[in-house]
């Protein structure tokens, strides 16, 4: 077997490397189109990453046990909807209903957490399945059609004003930030999910309690998916069944492009955040350089893969030697 | 005499530091039953990898027909006639059998025509000559062991294979299996097919083979003529040494009981009725053969594979882990035999393994306090003598011996009361091994009560204080710390008569 962990160390680290990639972006943009680097555009290019972004924050931690959560994306939708049943329908006001939202959107992790810590079953499999089912959900409660809009001033603030100088979403935004960077990285729960992810076994022979470490990943998941619903709908100022379509592949890819192996394992919060930045300056950009949509796709999956290759060109260096090398047991 | 089958000279073989293989002689005349005996890890399975191919000698000749053979591969090896049943068939399942035998001897392009009927006389015809009645459409997932081990026979014989080697095929065989089994055997040698045969059974010896090879420690003890061996000269070949290395001696006599087992058992692992008591600042040894239940006792014990019968005492107190979590909170500690996947995780720092079981004492609150943890491992590697890294070294990038005092580590800190240690010094140099074995008698001196699981004789024997023998599952000797390795080894066979039932 392959250990990574005999992987020489790279010259540079995965986090410089994007660093220099985000800079450059924002140089090569900020040359190519006049308006890309007011700061009005900045705080828009804040303002349209916050939702991923919170997604790839959530993802962070579900992908470092070596797990995945596909949806993200759906419970985004169903929790938009929720939201605007919950404050038009059932009457209750923008923040008890934010609230509500925020314990279903966990609930709903929860049932992951349950079918994948209690039972289990595959991530990938379980979160195909709800991914479909909170969309199917979000759909039969608005019947396809229904739009929950004219909310409130005060709520619209949440997504549309600036407070202390920013726009306002930026600063809960940096709050999920530094909460989740402080689990993963301070926290012998972020130290456990690390191991889950290299070795689940080897973790559980280590007593560590790898079910409700599951479970408590899985429903941060589904509480951030929720915030992320709030935030989107103050944003846009409405609520609709196909809020947040998509969503969850463009989180596992600023994740991925973050340096987060796929695998388990390995992986930092601050590689997510400069994953989330690389793809948001691109599609901002883009526009702003009057390129078709098209290549923002485009130039997306290039740099994903890109990075990809980039990461693996050392570990087949290590493969070709070891198929050289004599083999190192018996087994 | 014409040129013996096979033979191999003064073979060598190393894994790292371990010298598996240290000058072997063996041959293998046409038509001769050679039986190859030896503990576990006294160079079979290595012997068997390097004629089947899987692996290259360090050095040493292989001459197939009185010609040298060079190195073989497995692709080699198959052409020369060489094949190798194992214990466990390695057949598709969900194939016929007549469709796993074309995979393996039919030769030609994957986009050709598919003659079955001519496949399904090929199979019938084969399947005839080991004496199997089977229909060659059953799908092999279908079949019992001992059917699917004839049609691993039957394939050997397609392809020609005038050297067979057959690695504990009665194993899991009943004695009416292992007797049909034993007719194909001596069928295959009347038809001038060489068989190595590799069995922990000693009778089967004397009924089938014609000639013995014994290894000891990577060495070819010699070879001599079934006819002329009795079973002790057997079991004192297998086992007849000194105690190589002085182990160190016991401080103080053992205290009072820290666990008691009484009737312990777990259904599905196959364990069963296990009592014993082992006691405060004492090293029992548990011996057996491979798959005698050591393994599954100790998982048992640390609540991987929970009991379904009996009960557990520790420290006077009835307890039933049911999972690692909860044996580690009661005081167990379990170092696995399987040290890459299970003892220590690979990838991770040594600093962050070996704090790994012990987050909640070393870091109250759930935050990690960097500065804490490295004292902690810098103290460590000082104190276990962990040597190829700092604490941040990842575990992967150390050798066996000092992964191994990493795993140690992981539990000296969790302060456990009863220890188990599963193979400790598989796969460890001799230098790391006898610091362990000095670290694991002053843990013991220090009041801990040891497991010590080992298929290494003079370890067990020279580390215990009392020595466990396990057979079938069941615990069915407890020998005092003067045994010799012939006792032992004749207890862990449970004397050829009764292995034979």
């Amino acid at each position: 077997m392959l250990t990574p962990s005999a992987m020489p160390r790279p010259a540079l680290r995965h986090e410089t490397v994007l660093l220099a990639v985000v800079l450059l972006e924002w140089l090569c943009f900020h040359a190519l189109g006049p308006r890309f680097g007011t700061l009005e555009n900045s705080f828009d290019l804040l303002r349209h990453s916050a939702e991923i972004g919170l997604l790839a924050l959530a993802m962070t931690p579900v992908i470092l046990t070596g797990g995945i959560d596909l949806s993200v994306g759906s419970l985004l939708g169903l929790c938009a909807v929720l939201y605007g049943k919950l404050w038009r329908d059932a009457g209750l006001d923008p923040g008890a209903a934010a609230g509500c939202t925020l314990a279903l959107g966990a609930l709903a992790g929860g049932l992951n957490a349950a079918l994948i810590a209690g039972l289990r079953l595959p991530p990938l499999i379980v979160t195909l399945g709800t991914y479909s089912l909170f969309r199917g959900l979000a759909e039969a409660i608005t019947r396809g059609a229904d739009t929950f809009t004219n909310f409130p001033a005060s709520f619209l603030f949440l997504g549309q004003e600036r407070w202390l100088g920013l726009p306002s979403q930026a600063w809960l935004f940096a709050a999920v930030a530094a909460a989740v960077w402080l689990l993963v990285h301070r926290t012998t729960f972020g130290r456990a999910c690390r191991a889950h992810g290299f070795a689940p076994e080897g973790a559980r022979h280590a007593g560590l309690p790898a079910g409700r470490q599951l479970a408590a990943v899985y429903m941060l998941s589904g509480l951030i998916a929720a915030l992320a619903a709030v935030i989107y709908t103050a944003r846009l100022g409405q609520a609709r069944a196909d809020a947040g379509t998509g969503y969850e592949l463009l989180a596992i890819t600023a994740v991925v492009l973050g340096g987060t192996s796929i695998f388990g394992g390995r992986g930092t919060v601050h590689g997510t955040l400069l994953g989330v930045a690389a793809l948001a300056i691109l599609n901002n950009g883009l526009v702003h350089a009057r390129q078709p949509r098209e290549v923002a796709g485009l130039l997306t999956g290039a740099l994903l893969l890109l990075a990809l290759a980039a990461g693996t060109a050392p570990r087949l260096g290590t493969a070709w030697r070891a198929r050289r090398a004599p083999h190192p047991s018996p087994s | 005499m014409s040129a013996p089958l096979l033979e191999l000279r003064r073979l060598t073989k190393s894994f790292g530091g371990a010298r598996a293989l240290r000058g072997v002689d063996f041959d293998l005349r046409a038509g001769e039953v050679h039986a190859l005996l030896g503990e576990n890890g006294a160079g079979k399975s290595t012997l068997i990898r390097i004629i089947t191919g899987a692996h290259r000698p360090d050095g040493g000749t292989v001459a197939v027909d009185g010609r040298p053979a060079g190195p073989l591969d497995p692709r080699g090896a198959h052409q020369l006639g060489i094949a190798c049943i194992y214990q466990q068939p390695a057949l598709f399942p969900d194939l016929s059998i007549a469709e796993n035998l074309a995979l393996r001897l039919e030769t030609g392009g994957s986009l050709r025509r598919v003659d079955w009927p001519a496949r399904h006389r090929r199979a019938t015809a084969l399947l005839e000559r080991v004496g199997a009645r089977l229909d060659p459409h059953r799908e092999v997932r279908d079949l019992s062991m001992p059917e699917q081990q004839l049609v691993e026979i039957a394939c050997a014989l397609g392809a020609g294979a005038r050297i067979v080697v057959m690695d504990e095929p009665t194993a899991a065989l009943t004695q009416a299996e292992q007797t049909r089994l034993h007719g194909v055997v001596r069928e295959l040698r009347a038809q001038g097919t060489g068989v190595i045969y590799i069995t922990h059974r000693l009778e089967e010896i004397f009924v089938l083979a014609d000639r013995v090879t014994v290894l000891r420690d990577g060495e070819s003890v010699g070879t001599r003529p079934a006819a002329d061996l009795t079973e002790p000269e057997l079991i004192r070949l297998m086992v007849g040494r000194e105690v190589a290395q002085p182990y160190p001696p016991a401080e103080r006599p053992p205290g009072g009981a820290v666990l008691r087992l009484r009737r312990l058992g777990r259904r599905d692992s196959g364990v069963h009725d296990v009592s014993l008591d082992l006691h405060a600042g004492e090293i029992l040894g548990l011996a057996g053969l491979v798959g005698a239940g050591r393994t599954e006792l100790a998982r048992i014990l640390f609540g991987l594979t929970p009991a379904d019968a009996g009960t557990i005492e520790l420290l006077g107190r009835t307890v039933r882990p049911r999972s690692p979590r909860e044996a580690v909170e009661m005081g167990l500690a379990y170092v696995p035999e399987d040290r890459r996947r299970h003892g220590v995780i690979l990838d991770l720092p040594l600093a962050h393994n070996a704090s790994l079981a012990s987050h909640r004492r070393l870091f109250p609150g759930g935050w990690l306090r960097p500065a804490a943890e490295r004292r902690f491992t810098e103290d460590f590697i000082r104190d276990l003598g962990i040597r190829g890294g700092g604490p941040f070294a990842p575990a992967g990038s150390l050798s066996g011996g000092n992964q191994q005092k990493v795993a140690l580590a992981r539990w000296l800190a969790t302060g456990p009361r009863v220890l188990i240690l599963d193979e400790p010094t598989q796969g460890v140099d001799i230098g790391a091994k006898a610091e362990i074995h000095r670290l694991v008698r002053r843990l013991a001196g220090e009041g801990l009560a040891v497991l010590l699981i080992s298929s290494d004789l003079p370890e067990v024997i020279g580390m215990s204080d009392r020595i466990g023998v396990m057979r079938g599952g069941t615990l069915t000797a407890v020998l005092p710390r003067d045994a010799t390795p012939d006792t032992v080894m004749a207890a862990a066979l449970g004397r050829a008569t009764e292995a034979a039932r």
